[in-house]
This record gives structure tokens, sequence and C-alpha cells, in this order.
């Protein structure tokens, strides 16, 4: 354990490392200036699942940081961090998202869902989840719940699609253990469900 | 046969955890006082770490502390190519150095940008045949290939050797690795058609979508890892050894594996997780090791690429009657793997060489870590050898598909180097159903029609990788419910082989599968060794040890029945949850009764008392642990003969637009052989996903590095052109042959790795066929190469690239 | 030296302006230290990889007078911060614009095109990997190019107008703007431009360092389209290596005016072969007032590819530019 880490400089360290000491920040203190107007106040209220939850939020940080760390909701997997694999897709207003490439204080005004909040209050699966069991759509599972919110939000918008529909409104999710065609059967199948 | 279980579909128990999102992966556990670690890796692709002033990175504010190779190896970094935990001479850009933990990982990031590393520069090479030539940069400092038992060599050809071989002569080195049978001169004589020429097939990343993070933290001695993995308890047993604590102090935990792929299975290829393992050691607290995407690039595994040469003869009836291959292996920078001879290996089985020569050699290079991937060796040859089988089916006025059901392997068939015979082959009965199902004699008509720009290619390939192993050991336990607990080692990583596998010792004791449970996921709840879940072994080797232990079960229980209801055992049948006697169905005891006198009686029937003496260590530390607490099977089961084949056959029509080099694919039929098909929802997912998989190969993937600086070009998924569902068919139609092998008690074998050859094979025969039959030689023939082609372009050829274009 | 991968955000200020004066006034204030952002989707793994560090982003997504898509007197106006899902799928675009329909429909994935904007598509950073891994060439304020030498790695990169840099136009929209004769609206502090499509993108001989005219403290805030082309015969087509993500290797985006067979008037540009979006002036000279035919295809293809300079792995992109434009006139695949 590092010696020089008394209990006091921990806590400093959490704080400072959370604090936006930016250069604007200190430009317009140093002049003078009051907080230019429009930017942010950290401690935020978003709609998740349903849930309005108070949350302290950087500026910086993005939906799938907040989720996961900040709320505990692991459910949304970081697969690429970059947008370039759908692992960590949501829906805000029902609208498919990368939630690691948007940030939470862009989406706060916004229903944001996750694949936790799907199921209904008893229990039952989501017909989308339910048909994913089904079908066994999963492999390995880690695309699975980006893939779930990306049919849902397709369903949503599309509740009757052709296969081909279905196939688009998933080509921003990757599956690497190619379950495609599984996947399509589930959507497919949920979607007769209704 | 009419089975209970085997042969139909169930819910997997973890099914609803993935839909639903509570199962949980390595990075998503946390606990109190966690810290997060981020590794410092090489920028540069050869060097020697001279020093690491880490001074001003420590005093930080957040900064806990870091772990260096130092720390993880004091008697010096083990000699080899094996990746380390880390390392002092990176051999690859982006081989870890060092890890910090901080109170966040952008504290981390920040307090990684201060540590002051100095790095002496070494040479690299990123083409393997660049190493070679006199003069070459090497790799590793020793040299540019390890030798087992010798250690490191500089392996030089001679500037005439090189020259041929980049012109596509056949190799005239002396190769390190080499087997031969038959009669190869006179089988070559015989010859009616000759092929010969080079070839290159790219080597690329495995990409599983979960990255190798790994949460450790240690609790009164103990260690509990949080790690990620194809198997269980086999790659548990030497992660302890990796991290340096014993078996009985380890608790992996590792529910559920976003993807391995052949790189997740053997502590070896995963020794990063030793680091959060190690460093919460050090640093006295619980340490979350995030790894990222561009890192699992680098560390997380890749394919061996090939540069070859290859000659194969015809009868004229069409028969193969020789294949000759010198093959050299990308070592990659770390790593390495016996692809080239699982190559020469498959060609054998699958096209049943009456004589054949394989020599091969693996050089390195400082491009990413090596190791098995899906189909190691049989897949990279599968695109090679399929327009090479077309070619020779032209020239020799044959149908495509003829001349394969002239070569494929059948029942009695014998493969490689050892002439060993085949468990079993079904190869014609695939083929055949494939046809059908495809309509081949109606689509063959097709092959180079027109429409536009556009053009029809038809395509027929087999895929094959052996598919099962044995010696392992099984546990199951008869709980005082009258459940049964199946206790399997099997990893969780998409095949759903923990559960299916299972099935196979409810069917002995013909149990609902609602009255068992598969207990797996953490080795503290206390289960045996397993082979590694690689090689398409698992579905093979694990209902042989279930239903072994299933048989010590029943014959405990039927023992137990005759003490208290007299006559012998032999008297005695199963069903509908009893033991009763045969003759007088009414006299017998129930599951939960049995259940509850083996736990009375103890001694034998507890594992308390002779248990099997030839139990892997681990299952017998697993049996101690539970010895005592129920009516337990315990099983260690003897070696199977022969070699179990898995095959899948494949028939794929593509439209290729001359103008564009695009193709879609119309329609894409593959079939299974893989013995009895115990699930078959678990198959269909290995069929499509193995198709994605040999699309990929043949059409899209590439390690990408820049000569100049030995960058990486393609390390995320955009760039490493992972196939997306818009780069697959909409259908792919599936069947399977559903035939038993003898060598499993209820006729498995597995599927997992031919599945991608077949369609990787038949892709390419597509393409060529719609090119008029041109051989590119390549994997992966990507739009510019068509385009190419087509336009008369061949200024940007480099036939034998390796780690870049192909032109 | 960067030896570790960066992949979070570090600490950087967010403003979300609400009205036009405060973001312009943000953006004359910072200037290049306050990055723009509509969708993020060409932002946040610039920042993760702290390969640029902007002191603050200028969020622009809540000023309703920069989104929607409304009828002006002559033709369309398109505010800069409407996403492009929203683009692809508005009956109107689709009626009467339907290459911009089309165009925004390729980009990326669905996705990114239900936050990414057309202003922000427009305004992409180069797409290079060595500019993107973060090396110092001249995009990059340095004095190398690693793409345009003997053994760079340049399939994707351009064949024409090398000027030291010889990265391409990444955007699907840009090469669809610049065929239907659109204008950008740029605002300031100091007041509004109008910039025709063509003139928006600026090359390497230029400006080195800049995809676009923009200047510090200007915003794209409305992207306009006349009337000139609406309804016209229109063709689209990217090529890219993978179906969805990637990036166009060559695309195409054309609008003409076909009367009885005869081409009356048409605008073409080709995206991803140059730094700009490739305006084909000659090409359409010599369709103009000619039949259509194959043969009147194959020659603008041949016209359309004159002067290419291939670098070490993109000759393939001289054959399938022509393809492209042989298929715009013929106009189908």
């Amino acid at each position: 354990m590092n010696p020089k880490l008394t209990r006091r400089r921990f806590i400093k360290g959490v704080i400072a490392s959370g604090a936006a000491a930016t250069s604007t920040t200190i430009w317009y203190a140093a002049n003078g200036a009051d907080r230019p107007a429009g930017s942010v106040e950290r401690l935020i209220r978003i709609n998740v699942n349903g849930q309005v939850r108070s949350v302290d939020v950087a500026p910086q940080e993005t939906l799938a940081s907040t989720l996961r760390y900040k709320l505990g909701l692991t459910g949304t997997k970081l697969g690429c961090n970059r947008g370039e694999c759908g692992a960590c897709t949501v829906l805000v207003d029902s609208v498919p998202t990368y939630a690691c490439s948007v940030l939470t204080h862009s989406m706060k005004n916004g229903l944001i869902e996750t694949v936790e909040g799907l199921e209904s209050p008893n229990g039952d699966l989501h017909p989308v989840q339910q048909a994913f069991v089904d079908e066994l759509s999963p492999q390995c599972g880690y695309c699975t719940p980006g893939q779930i919110m990306a049919a849902v939000g397709l369903l949503r918008a599309n509740p009757n699609p052709t296969r081909e529909q279905a196939r688009q409104g998933l080509a921003g999710n990757i599956c690497r253990c190619g379950s495609y065609d599984s996947y399509l059967d589930g959507v497919m199948r949920a979607a007769q469900i209704g | 046969m009419a089975y209970m279980h085997i042969g139909k579909d169930f819910v997997p128990q973890d099914v609803p955890g993935k839909v639903t999102g509570r199962i949980k992966y390595s990075e998503d556990y946390a606990r109190d006082g966690m810290v997060y670690a981020r590794l410092l890796t090489s920028p540069i692709p050869h060097a020697r770490v001279v020093n690491i002033d880490a001074s001003a990175a420590l005093a930080m504010e957040g900064v806990f502390g870091i772990l260096t190779a130092d720390d993880v190896y004091p008697d010096g970094e083990p000699d080899g190519t094996g990746l380390k935990i880390l390392t002092n001479e990176p051999t690859l850009v982006g081989e870890p150095i060092l890890a910090l933990a901080a109170v966040d990982e952008k504290t981390a990031e920040t307090a990684l940008e201060a540590i002051i590393v100095t790095f002496e520069r070494l040479p690299f090479v990123m083409d393997p045949v660049d190493s070679l030539a006199p003069g070459g940069p090497d790799a590793y400092t020793g040299g540019n290939t390890f030798v087992f038992r010798e250690g490191f060599k500089s392996e030089k050809w001679t500037a005439d050797q090189v020259a041929a071989f980049r012109a596509g002569s056949e190799p005239t080195a002396e190769p390190q690795q080499q087997f031969a049978y038959g009669e190869l001169e006179a089988a070559f004589a015989s010859s009616a058609y000759i092929y010969e020429g080079s070839f290159a097939t790219a080597g690329y990343p495995h990409h599983s979508m979960e990255p190798r993070s790994a949460f450790a933290y240690w609790e009164n001695g103990k260690l509990y890892l949080h790690g990620t993995s194809q198997s269980l308890t086999a790659l548990a047993a030497d992660m302890a050894g990796i991290v340096g604590v014993p078996i009985e102090d380890l608790v992996f935990i590792n529910e559920a594996t976003g993807g391995g792929f052949g790189q997740r299975a053997r502590a070896g290829s995963i020794p990063s997780m030793a680091i959060p393992a190690k460093l919460s050691q050090k640093i006295n607290r619980p340490v979350m090791m995030r790894v990222t995407r561009e890192e699992e690039f680098t560390i997380g595994g890749a394919r061996q690429g090939f540069q070859g040469w290859i000659k194969c003869g015809f009868k004229a009836d069409g028969v193969m009657a020789a294949a000759d291959m010198w093959i050299l292996s990308d070592n990659g920078g770390k790593g390495g793997g016996g692809d080239a001879f699982s190559a020469a290996d498959c060609i054998s089985i699958l096209y049943q060489a009456e004589a054949m020569r394989f020599r091969g050699t693996s050089i390195g290079s400082n491009t990413a870590h090596r190791g098995a991937q899906r189909g190691p060796g049989q897949n990279q040859i599968a695109p090679i050898i399929a327009p090479i089988l077309d070619k020779a089916a032209a020239e020799l006025g044959l149908d495509r598909l003829a001349i394969r059901m002239l070569n494929m392997p059948k029942n009695g068939d014998v493969g490689g180097p050892q002439r060993q015979p085949l468990t079993s082959a079904y190869m014609p009965e695939a083929l055949n159903m494939g046809a059908t199902m495809f309509n081949y004699p109606e689509r063959i008509t097709r092959s180079r029609q027109r429409k536009g720009s556009k053009v029809t290619g038809i395509g027929v390939g087999e895929g094959y990788h052996n598919a099962g192993r044995s010696g392992m050991d099984g546990i199951v336990r008869l709980m005082p419910d009258g459940r049964l607990a199946v206790h399997n080692g099997v990893g969780n990583l998409g095949t759903y082989s923990y559960a299916s596998t299972s099935r196979a010792a409810a069917e002995v004791l013909q149990m609902p599968w609602e009255r068992v449970d598969v207990i797996s996921g953490r080795t503290d709840r206390h289960l045996p060794i397993t082979s590694p879940q690689d090689g398409s072994n698992s579905i093979f080797t694990n209902t042989r040890t279930n239903w072994g232990a299933a048989q010590d079960l029943l014959v405990k229980m039927k023992e137990i029945a005759a003490m208290d209801l007299g006559g012998t055992p032999a008297d005695y049948s199963v069903g509908d949850e009893r033991i009763f006697k045969t003759a007088d169905t009414t006299s017998g005891m129930t599951f939960a009764e049995i259940g509850q006198r083996g736990l009375q009686l103890g001694g034998k029937f507890t594992g308390e008392a002779e248990v099997p003496e030839d139990l892997n260590d681990f299952t017998k530390l697993s049996v101690s642990r539970l010895a005592g607490s129920a009516l337990m099977g315990i099983f260690h089961d003897p070696r199977h003969n022969n070699n179990p084949p898995g095959f899948t056959a494949t028939f794929i029509e593509i439209e290729l637009d001359t103008e564009t080099g695009k193709f879609d694919i119309i329609e894409l039929v593959t079939i299974g052989e893989c013995g009895t098909v115990v699930h078959p929802q678990g198959l269909k997912n290995q069929l499509v996903g193995g198709a994605v998989w040999g699309i990929g190969l043949s059409a899209l993937e590439q390690h990408l590095y820049d000569p100049q600086n030995g960058l990486p070009a393609s390390t995320g998924y955009w760039q490493s052109k992972v196939p997306t569902i818009l780069d697959t068919p909409s259908k792919i139609q599936t069947g399977w042959v559903d035939l038993p092998d003898p060598e499993n008690p209820v006729g498995a074998r597995g599927i997992g790795e031919p599945s991608m050859g077949a369609v990787s094979a038949a892709l390419t025969a597509a393409i060529s066929d719609a090119l008029d039959g041109h051989v590119f030689n390549a994997a992966p023939i990507t739009a510019d190469m068509i385009l190419n082609h087509l336009a008369g372009i061949t200024t940007d050829a480099v036939p034998l690239a390796q780690n870049n274009y192909r032109g | 030296m960067v030896a570790t991968s960066h992949d979070v955000m570090p600490d950087i200020e967010l403003y979300q302006p609400t009205d036009e004066a405060n973001a312009l006034a943000l953006a004359g204030t910072l200037g290049r230290d306050g990055w723009l952002l509509g969708g993020g989707q060409d932002t946040f793994g610039w920042l993760k990889d702290r390969n640029k560090t902007p002191a603050a982003m200028i969020e622009l997504t809540q000023i309703d007078a920069w989104k929607g898509i409304k009828e002006i007197a002559d033709g369309i106006e398109i505010g800069a911060v409407t996403t492009l899902t929203e683009i692809a799928n508005n009956p109107l675009v689709q009626s009467r614009y339907g290459l911009l329909a089309q165009a925004a429909g390729h980009v990326a994935s669905p996705q990114i095109r239900n936050v990414g904007t057309l202003g922000g598509n427009l305004v992409q950073d180069a797409r290079c990997w060595y500019y993107r891994r973060g090396l110092d060439c001249y995009r990059a304020g340095g004095n190398i190019c690693y793409a345009d030498s003997p053994q760079g790695l340049n399939r994707e990169h351009a064949i024409f107008g090398a000027s030291r840099c010889v990265a391409v136009s990444p955007s699907d929209t840009a090469p669809a703007l610049v065929a239907l004769e659109a204008t950008m609206v740029v605002q300031s502090e100091s007041g509004q431009r109008l910039i025709p499509a063509q003139d928006f993108f600026v090359g390497p001989a230029r400006d080195i360092v800049n995809m676009t005219v923009l200047n510090a403290g200007e915003i794209l805030t409305a992207i306009r389209i006349p009337n000139t082309w609406a309804n016209a015969e229109f063709y689209f087509e990217k090529v890219a290596d993978r179906n969805v993500w990637d990036f166009a290797l060559v695309s195409v985006a054309a609008v003409m005016k076909v009367s009885g067979g005869v081409i009356e008037d048409a605008r073409i540009a080709c995206g991803a072969v140059e730094c700009v979006p490739r305006r084909l002036e000659a090409v359409e000279n010599a369709l103009r007032g000619q039949q259509r035919s194959e043969q009147l295809a194959n020659q603008a293809a041949a016209i359309a590819s004159e002067g290419a300079r291939p670098l070490n792995y993109n000759h393939f992109k001289v054959p399938l530019m022509e393809n492209l434009v042989k298929r715009a006139v013929r106009g189908q695949a």
C-alpha cells in the first residue's frame, strides 16, 4: 500500500478526480465573469426504466458509464466503447441509441430504457425476451441486451416488419458468435406474439 | 433411438439471465473498496524496457499502486513465445508492461501517462518471409522462432530461396516439422491433373465481444477471481499455477463468457487474469482490471496467417492421388500454434489423399498474439483447397460435387499421418442432404450466368475438425429430495454444452429435466475436471463423463434398493423417478428415499470411500469437499478409440457484381455431421455462427500492420471488418445427419469448427466460380482484389503478403 | 510516447445552450477550444483517445431553430442539427430529394443515424487511420504523411487532389448535397455566410488541417436545397467493404434531368476519391444534351477517371469510380 496515501489525501483524490477543473472554468474565474450561461449542473434527475433517479453526473460522462457505474445497471455492456458494436444499445424515447457514444447530459430529458426495465412488474418477460428464449437466439449472451433493445425499438416503430426490415433494424448490432439468423427468427417470432 | 432428452430442445438455465441482463460477466461485478486497474502497454513493436520511473504516478491522488513484470516474475520471465502476464521485453505493440490501480479509470489513465518508460528499440518485422531473408529482422531477441526443448533460433534462408518462394515456387529450405505417408512420387506420376501454386491466408483477431476484463480480491487467504474463459475447471486448474496460489485456495468464478473462439480455453492464452489477482494481493484491495477493445485486439489472440505452397494431383477419375504442402506459419509476436500441421491433417481426412507430404515452419512477426482460433489450420486451408478441387473437376470434366463425393471420408476411412481410423463418418449423407436441400442439380446450371453486371457463382465446401476427447471426470449427486445435481466443469461460452452434456446424466436416470440442477459457474461448487472447451470436443467428451457418472450413481442406487428390498441389483430397473423390481414394479423406492438412504449409509455411497484412483487431482479435491453431502456418482472416463470427427457440408449460391466487386449470398445451405444430435437449437446456432465466421475468413477479415512503424491499422471492430448482419444472408438453411457414433454413449460428436470451414470453402469456391474459375489462392478475397482482377490491374498485387494487403 | 490505450472520457466542460445567440457567443469565445457537438458520433472517440483535447464541448442539439425540415421560398431548409434518421425518413425529402434521403440512410449504422446530425456528417474529420491514431502527420499539425509513402497502407485514400495529405472525404451526404446544389448557412457572432456546398469543403492544397472552410467561432446551422433538382432523376450508390458502419471506398451521387432519353442537365459528385466531394464537371459537360446509352456511359466513365493518380494500394478505386459513374449515367445498377 502506498505509504503516502493517507485517508485525507484519498478523499481529496476522489473529489478531485470527479471535478471538472478545466481551463475554461479557470478562465472565467480569473476574468471575474459569472459561470457562462448554458454550462451544466452535475446533479440531475434522469428517468431510467420508469424510475426517476437523482444522479451526480460529470459533464463528460457517457450514458453507458452512468448506467453501469452509477446506477448498477450492468445489463448494458461495453463491447468496444466506440459505437462500433452495439452491445451498449439502449432506448431513449424509444429510439435505439449507443449508450457509450452519447453523454448522459444530452439524454437527461428523455425516457431511458435498458434491458433491466423490460420485464413486466410480475416478472413476465417482454415478448422480445421470451421470443429470444424460445428461439435460443443468444449464444454467449454478451450482445444480447443490445440486440433486445434494438429489436424492441424496431417493433415499436414497426410492429409487423418483414424479415428484411428486421434485418435492417438490427444492422447496428454485431454478434461475434454469428447468431444473426437466430436473432432474426426471434424478432419475427416476437412480432407475431405482439 | 427414442430418447427422453437427447435430441430434444430445452431452455438452458442461463438463458433467462442473458435476456434479462441479470447474468454477470467479470466486468459487471463490484465490491466495496474496489479499485480500477488499467494497463500500460508497449507502443513499440519490439523493445526492451530499460527503466520505469513511476514516481510521479504513484504520488498522484487516487493512485494505489502498480504491478510490474519484476513483481510477477521475480526469477525472470519464462523462456519461450508464450504470452507473458507482464513483460519487460515486448514483442508486439500493445503488450502489457505494467498495470496501475487507481480510484477510477480516468485517474488511472492520467497516472499511466505520467509514467516514464525508457525503451531500447529493437529490430521489428511484420512479414515472416522478410525475417527469413538474410539479414532480415528477427521478431524476438534470441531469434525468429522458438523450437520446443531447444529454445530460440534465428532461422534464415538464402536470398534465392526467399525470392523463389515469393515468386510462387516450392520452398527448398529445411522445414521444422514434417510428415508423410504413401508413395508421393508415384502418386503424382499417376495423376492426370496436377495443380501447383503458392497461397496466403490472413490472420485476424478473435475479437470476442466481451473484452477479457477480470476482477480479483483476496479473503481469508483465498483468491476469488472473476474471470472469463471458455473452460471452467480446465482453466482454473492451470490458472492457480500461473497466479502462484494452491488450487485449494482459488475460487474461480465464471458464470458466462462473452465468446472464446479458441483463445480463452487454456490459462496460457489468458495470463492477464493473473494481473488483478497479483495486484490485489499487493495493494490489499479488490481490483477490477478492465481491458479495452484495443487491448483485446492485441492480447486477445488471433489466427496464425499462412504463406504456403501446395501441389495436388488428381487421377483421371477425379480421385485425389497426392497432396504436398509447405506452410510457413506466422507465429506473431507471442503465442503460436500447430495450425499448419492441422491443415495438412485436415486435407488427408476430408479428401482422403492417397499420398501426402507436409512440411512446415513457424516464424515470428511483431504482430498480434497468436493462438488457436476456430478451426486453427483446418479452416485456413479450407478456402485454398476448394477452388483447387473445382479446377481439377473442370480439367477432368467432372461435376464439382461429384469430385467431392468421390474423395469424401466415409465409415471405415482413416486419416492423418498416423492413418488413424475415424470412429464414424457420414459425409456421403451430409453432402447428399445438402445437395437436395440446395437443389444442386438445378442451381449448378446457373453457374456463371450473367444478368447485367451480376454473375452467379456456385460453391460447395467441406469442413472438418477432430471432435472429441476423453479421460475426463464426472460427478453427479442424488439429493435427499430426489433431485439430480450434475456437477459440470464445462465452461459457458455460448455453446450451452455445459447444459446439453448434463442431459446425458438425466437420460441415464430417466430424470425429468425440471428435476435436474446443473451445478457449474464457479469452482467452489466443487466440479470435476474437464478438457478445455476448445477443438469442438465438449459434447463428445462430457456426455461420456456425465453418462458414466450417472451410471455409477445408478449402480449404487440399485445396490441400495437390493439392500433394502431384497434380490440383487440386476433385478432392478429405473423409471418415473423410482428404482423398482423389474418383475414387480410395485416394489421399489423413490429417488428421494434412495437419496436419503445413501446419505445414511455414507462410505462409498457418499464419496467418502472407494473413490476411483485415477481421478484427476482437481476432481479429487472437489469430491473430498462434497464427500458426505449426498449419494454420489463418480466417474473417470477411460480413453476412447480412434478419431471422432466433426464434419460440415455447405452449398452456396452468390451473385457477384462485377462492377463493384461486392456479392450477395442468394442461398446458403449448411449440413452438420456430428453424430447423434444432442441439442438441435444448440447445433443450429453452431452452424449459423460458423457460417458467419466463414464469411469473415473468406471475404472480410485480415490483420493490417504498417511496415514503416509496426503499428496495427485494424484494431477495433470497424477496422477489423467483423461481419455484420447485413454481410450475411437473411436466412441460412440448416440440417443435420443425426447418425450415431460408436465411441460415445449417446452417439454424439462436436461441430463448432467445421461449421466455419465448410462455409469458407464454399464461399471462396463460389467467388472463384463467378470469376470464371480464377483462383486467388488467398483469404480474404476483398472487393478491391476482385476489381483489380477484373480490370487487369496487377500493380498492387503482393501475392505472399502477410499482415498487409494482397492487392 | 503514448503507452496506454485511452478509453474513458477525460475531464471536459459541457455547455448546452438553448438559444442561438448563446451558442454563437460560446463558439466565439472558445473558438477552436470549444468543440461543436451535434450527435457526437465523431467526437467521443477523439476525446476518449485523448488525441484531441478541447477545453469544452458546446452541444447544439437543444437549439430548436437549427433543427427540422421546412419548405422555404425556393426549396427546403434542413437544420444542421437534424438527425440523419429524420432526414432519411422525411416524406418531403424522400419525395423531392430522394438522393439525400438515400445518402443519409447509408451513413454508418441505425443507432448512429438516430443521434448523428446532418451537420455533423458534413463537417466530420478525415478517417485516415494514421491520423486517427494520433500520429503527428500534416493534418495533425506535423510535417509528414505516413499514408503517401512507398509502404503506406493507403487502400482507402485519395486518387485525386493529393497535396502532401491523401485523406479522403468520408461523408455520404456531402456528395449528395454537392449534386443537389445545396447552400450551407454558416453563422457566427459577426453574422451569416452562405456558402455553396461545393465550396464548403476544402482540400489539403488550401488547408491541410481542416476539412471545411469553417473558421473558429463559426457554426454550420442549416443546409438549403433549391428547387432546381427537385424530383429529378437521382442515383446514389456507396460501395464499402461491409454493408453497415463502413465508410465508402467510392460513392457516387448524381442528379439528372432526362427527357425522352436525352440528358438535359446533370450534376455528379463522387465521395471518397479526394479530400473533398469530387464534382465531375467534365463528365457533366459530356453528358449534357446527349442520348443516354451504354456508349455514353463508358465515355463518361473514362472522363471521370482522367487525371487519377493512385497510390500503392488503391488502384482499384479507378475502375470502381468508373463503374459507379457508368451506373449513374445508366440510372441503375
